[in-house]
């Protein structure tokens, strides 16, 4: 193939590049020609289905004439032509068969094939630069000719290494016969750089991907790692490890979840404070409780596998968790935290407001009721057994009565849903009575007041240890600031209720 | 709330062996103004017992597990419901089909039930 591209080089330039020499169709059409000239068949009846291809081909022994200008529309005949032409020049060294041939069409590869062969005898321009060609070819013909597989070639190649300038003509149309015989080889290669080429694009291409999917992955975990560490933290360290990955995964959602909600509460006081017209308002108040209900879902899908960690609160703020209600708030001490905060109020929405609020304590007592008979069932099936045996002695009664607490657990699961499922309706229904500005109050005052209660647990989890110690002892002035400081950095934080 | 003569229903039960649970269902249902089929052992049953009790209705409640034909009943019930059993407590309310725990307090909070017990002459105020 350096063979070829130094002859392309060597020439004037007028030539295109090789890159469309090994077209994937011309290649096939060469392989075919090859063959064909190999075996003596007649090249036109072959040609008739690849007619649309050929158009655009281009013969390889083309290149070898640089000063002819190169018609790439009528290749096929000048080069069936030529072909032929080089063909009869080899077997009867006579121009006359040429020029017989070149009748067929005018075009300057015909024409140069018939000074090709006219320049035989004669120093022309052309005939030096074919000379030179030759030469150089005739240079590489050894080479070349390692690689020609049929036999036939052979008497051709020998015919190379002549020197009179008609025998380098020949040597140069054996040296065609030479690249033809190649052609097969020379797709060959052609396709082989091809296909290099095509793996190498393909190599490229995923190794970005890796690439991007590794600094991806590498955010990820470093995500997945500090929420997973906030979660934790959140959940108190002590708990973290006996955590269901489960529980611990429900834990970074609600985390998640938290920050959510305070882009939703700024997105509604920014909503209020704009008096925005009910429509608008009222899409965001929609989407506030939308965001409610997407936390009822995440805790529903926890309770299939993992109900005491919402009944035991550990996703929590340890204030939310003492006075949690089944996993949760309750529904009526919801109602009495808003309902001073929705005024005015039409007697009608007062009235529905009330009744939803006794509806809420008969369900909130139901609910606790079938609850507290789980729980005295329990009792009852663990101590079934006399408690002072050991367990080993008798080993299938304990298995059954594990049998029967593990039933009665499993109906926990329906329990924390039932409450959560009486959250979410007394929500919708909240929404349901107020108007849009209230109902945005009234969110508005709900995630206040678990903000504070948030807060509440932080400072408490923060006060100093020593300040009974500090009452105790007399008061240097010192000490007084202290204290002042300090009840100062805490009151701090209810400034900003 | 009185337990449902599922003592009495047994005996026309041998009788009739042959009624479809289905049909059995619906009789038991248009029987009383609140029905409520349940499970002794289980504990969301005793909370929407609690929860009529709590109202001051009276419903009729049938033990699933006390009658020979409970399965059936269940089966049945279940396919009314469209979910797979333990399908227990199912609410009826003057016959008609309120459904299970979930509807019977979305139905509660919403205000649909009061009005749904005093048509059927469950409550009165």
């Amino acid at each position: 193939m350096a063979n070829e591209r130094t002859l392309v080089c060597g020439v004037q330039g007028s030539f295109h590049t090789s890159t469309k020499f090994f077209d994937e169709a011309e290649s096939d059409y060469f392989g075919e020609l090859e063959e064909a000239l190999i075996h003596g068949d007649p090249i036109t009846s072959s040609h008739g289905p690849k007619k649309g291809i050929v158009e655009t081909a281009r013969p390889p022994t083309l290149e070898i004439f640089p000063s002819w200008p190169m018609r790439h529309q009528h290749h096929q005949h000048p080069t069936v032509e030529q072909r032929k032409s080089e063909q009869s020049v080899e077997s009867s060294e006579e121009s006359g068969s040429v020029k017989d041939t070149a009748n067929t069409t005018s075009t300057g590869v015909i024409a140069g094939a018939q000074s090709q062969v006219q320049c035989r005898g004669r120093g022309a321009t052309e005939g030096e630069a074919q000379k030179g060609l030759v030469v150089i070819m005739a240079n590489g013909a050894p080479q070349r000719t390692g690689a020609q597989q049929p036999p036939p070639s052979a008497p051709q190649i020998q015919y190379d290494n002549s020197h009179t300038e008609k025998k380098k003509i020949i040597a140069g149309s054996t040296r065609k016969d030479g690249k033809l015989l190649d052609a097969k080889t020379l797709r060959r290669l052609a396709q082989n750089r091809e296909a290099a080429r095509k793996s190498r694009l393909r190599k490229k291409a995923y190794v970005q991907q890796l690439e991007t999917s590794r600094i991806r992955l590498q955010q990820l975990e470093h995500d997945l790692q500090r929420a997973r560490t906030q979660g934790m933290l959140l959940a108190g360290c002590g708990a973290s490890g006996e955590m269901s990955s489960g529980a611990a995964m429900f834990n970074m959602d609600y985390t998640n979840w938290l920050e959510e909600e305070g882009r939703h509460v700024s997105d509604l006081r920014a909503g209020l404070d704009a008096h925005l017209i009910d429509n608008n308002l009222s899409s965001i108040v929609d989407d506030f409780i939308t965001h409610y209900d997407t936390l009822f879902h995440l805790k529903a899908r926890l309770a299939q596998t993992d109900a005491f960690h919402l009944l035991t609160g550990l996703w929590t703020s340890p204030a939310e968790r003492c006075f949690m209600w089944m996993g949760g708030f309750r529904p009526s001490d919801l109602i009495k935290i808003v309902t001073p905060h929705l005024d005015p109020l039409t007697e009608q929405q007062v009235i529905r407001l009330c009744s939803l609020q006794q509806s809420s304590q008969q369900a909130e007592e139901a609910l606790w009721q079938g609850f507290d008979q789980l729980h005295q069932f329990l009792s009852a099936t663990l101590s079934s057994e006399p408690l002072s045996t050991d367990v080993g002695a008798d080993v299938s009664n304990y298995a059954g009565l594990m049998d029967i607490a593990i039933e009665k657990i499993s109906s926990l699961e329906n329990f924390v849903r039932q409450a959560d499922h009486l959250r979410r309706q007394t929500l919708h229904q909240l929404r349901e009575i107020l108007t849009t500005r209230q109902a945005a109050r009234c969110l508005l005052a709900i995630g206040e007041y678990y903000r504070r209660l948030r807060a509440l647990s932080s400072v408490w989890a923060t006060r100093p240890r020593d300040r009974a110690l500090i009452g105790n002892e007399t008061a240097s002035p010192n000490t007084v600031t202290d204290l002042q400081t300090i009840q100062q950095s805490q009151y701090a934080h209810y400034s900003a209720f | 709330m009185q337990y449902g003569a599922t003592t009495e229903s047994w005996y026309v039960a041998a009788a009739t062996h042959a009624m479809d649970p289905l049909e059995r269902v619906e009789r038991l249902a248009s029987e009383n103004a609140v029905v409520i089929f349940s499970v002794s052992t289980c504990c969301m049953c005793h909370a929407v017992k609690r929860l009529f009790c709590g109202m001051g209705v009276h419903p009729t409640v049938h033990e699933l597990d006390m009658d020979p034909l409970g399965r059936d009943i269940e089966r049945a019930l279940a396919r009314l419901l469209g979910v797979v059993p333990p399908v227990v407590p199912v609410v009826f309310i003057g016959g008609k089909l309120i459904g299970a725990m979930d509807r019977v307090m979305a139905s509660h909070i919403n205000g649909s039930l009061v009005p749904l017990l005093k048509e059927a002459g469950a409550l009165w105020l």
